[in-house]
């Protein structure tokens, strides 16, 4: 970036600086962030900031997420069955302690590239999670209903109705639920023929945030790098930061836009590659390690034409109806 | 040859094939809905790929219900606006179906029918019943499926239920529609959804009450009208 600053670049830095200062004032730290019940969150997660937590085994966020949700963790029934017909089922159980990809016993990690930006080689440190999305796809396709987005937007598996077909991972542009076979409601119904487990991912802590606590993430960070709080003030913040440090901001725009708001120096595109580079390196084609593309439609929005389609044709139906008794009628043509 | 008469106008066929290919595309595209073709390999079977895709699904699944919609809809009106209302279920209709089909196995009488038999007006009502709330349900889900809309839990998951269990409902009510045919007193009945007419013999027989009602009616006057220029016309040549 060029040292001089124009006029017009003054008054930006001056506005990002600003808003700042409000928002650490407001207190962004504090447990209960002045949301309401029905206010939904936003989470920035600070690249920038973050350093992996390079000198301990487990990035402190991971461990923290591990233990907060430990109880929740599936203990299967054994020996699993395949999924019939296929010879194979998904198992993670004796991969437990597994931490640096997402797994049902694993619901963040933290994914270390090296990107080279501006002549130097950057250490990018990715904490990954479920992004919660404005419209999420996997909320609304599965065929049981078994997601549920609350007034936090927290997107969340209800892990009783849960049939384990992992269609929502299939639909997710990130793959983030993963699988578990062996439990969940398919083993009383048809554990043979049909589903495949329970899909386990990130649920943003619901119980917490209903008790206006935050994300065990957020507090086990000790680098201030995750900070959520409602969320356009959350998505103004990622702009202001991402002004500040000359950086770019990912989450905003994808998959027609989601609650998680990445800010970092080096772009996006660049990390994307990096991940991609390093999975292929390693030969890791397994789900659990999304990458960071660009360009995310959410294919929900391209069905709008189709849907208005489907509510328009009982008008369609019910005209076409009346031309056609109204022409019989005149025509007196009886056809029992 | 036996002589035809028309059973099903071409509004009744349209309505019958419209929703007939309608809910086949919606069985498979709804199937589709969830992960069975890759799992049971339909997907590698030639041209089946595109059966994986969940969103392709999607869409055949949408435009499939837009035409379904469109024809129930058309149906609806039509026959309100026409007040015809023959293949409504009618009371005593259970105890008659028991008679009918006692007397399909049997080999006894059947006791008179009207233009649908009693367990064809109880079949319409199980399979109408299941398609309303397949549309009614079908409707929640397309309204769920819009950005920014956040319907209710308990609605979406109400819909999601139903609109799965009214599901294999109505392929059990196809199925057994279609098993009906094995009966061979009803195979005349197939003829008449096809090109609109049946043996007159069969509907004087099976559908007396809507024989001698209607379409039969009609046909005795044509008789006598017959008749009556037969005699006009002898006693013309007797006047000459």
């Amino acid at each position: 970036m060029s040292d001089k600053i124009s006029r017009r670049s003054f008054f930006q830095r001056s506005a990002a600086a600003g808003a700042l200062s409000f928002l650490a004032a407001s207190g962004l730290n504090k447990p209960v962030y002045g949301m309401t019940n029905s206010q939904e969150i936003g989470t920035v997660i600070d690249l920038s900031k973050c350093d992996g937590c390079k000198n301990l085994e487990t990035p402190l966020c991971v461990s923290a997420c591990r233990q907060k949700n430990q109880t929740k963790f599936p203990e299967p029934i054994t020996p699993i069955k395949d999924y019939w017909p296929q010879p194979k089922h998904e198992d993670w159980s004796d991969k437990r302690g597994l931490t640096t990809r997402l797994t049902p016993y694993n619901w963040n990690y933290v994914e270390h590239v090296q990107v080279d930006h501006n002549g130097e080689t950057e250490d990018v440190y990715v904490m990954r999670h479920c992004m919660h999305c404005d419209n999420a796809t996997c909320q609304k396709v599965c065929p049981f209903s078994a997601i549920n987005k609350d007034a936090h937007g927290a997107v969340s598996i209800n892990e009783n109705i849960c049939f384990g077909g992992a269609k929502c991972r299939d639909v997710c542009p990130w793959g983030i639920p993963q699988r578990q076979a062996g439990v969940g409601l398919y083993l009383d119904i048809a554990p043979t023929l049909a589903g495949g487990g329970v899909m386990y991912k990130c649920d943003l802590c619901r119980d917490l945030l209903a008790k206006g606590e935050k994300p065990r993430c957020e507090s086990a960070c000790p680098k201030n790098a995750i900070t959520s709080g409602p969320k356009e003030e959350m998505k103004d913040y990622a702009k202001a930061r991402a002004q500040e440090i000359g950086g770019y901001i990912y989450g905003d725009v994808q998959n027609g836009g989601t609650s998680t708001f990445y800010v970092s120096k080096v772009p996006f595109s660049k990390i994307n590659e990096a991940i991609a580079a390093t999975k292929k390196a390693q030969d890791d084609e397994k789900p659990g390690r999304p990458l960071m593309p660009a360009d995310v439609e959410n294919y929900l929005d391209t069905e709008k034409g189709m849907a208005i389609g489907v509510l328009t044709a009982p008008i369609a139906g019910a005209a076409l109806a009346a031309v056609t008794v109204y022409k019989t009628l005149k025509g007196e043509k009886v056809d029992d | 040859m036996t002589n035809k008469i028309l059973r099903q106008s071409r509004a009744n066929r349209f309505i019958h094939w419209g929703t007939a290919i309608s809910i086949l595309l919606l069985i498979i595209s709804g199937m589709g809905q969830l992960p069975v073709y890759k799992r049971y390999n339909v997907t590698s079977l030639p041209g089946g790929e595109w059966l994986g895709s969940f969103f392709e699904m999607l869409d055949l699944h949408y435009l499939a219900a837009g035409i379904l919609i469109f024809v129930v809809s058309f149906h609806l009106v039509y026959h309100a606006l026409r007040r015809e209302y023959d293949i409504f279920p009618k009371k005593g209709d259970v105890k008659e179906s028991y008679l009918i089909i006692k007397a399909m196995v049997t080999g006894g009488k059947e006791p008179p029918a009207d233009k649908y038999l009693a367990e064809q007006r109880l079949a319409y009502a199980f399979i109408g019943v299941n398609v309303v709330v397949l549309i009614l349900t079908g409707i929640v889900k397309v309204l769920k499926n819009f950005a920014g809309s956040q319907l209710p839990e308990t609605l979406i998951a109400l819909s999601t239920h139903l609109h799965n269990l009214a599901t294999v409902l109505l392929i059990f009510g196809i199925g057994a529609h279609l098993l009906a045919f094995i009966v061979k007193a009803n195979r005349p009945l197939i003829r008449g959804m096809f090109y609109g007419t049946v043996d007159e013999d069969y509907a004087k027989e099976r559908h007396s009450l809507w024989y001698n009602r209607g379409r039969g009616k009609n046909i005795t006057k044509t008789k006598d009208k017959e008749v009556k220029q037969k005699n006009d016309s002898q006693n013309k040549s007797l006047d000459a």
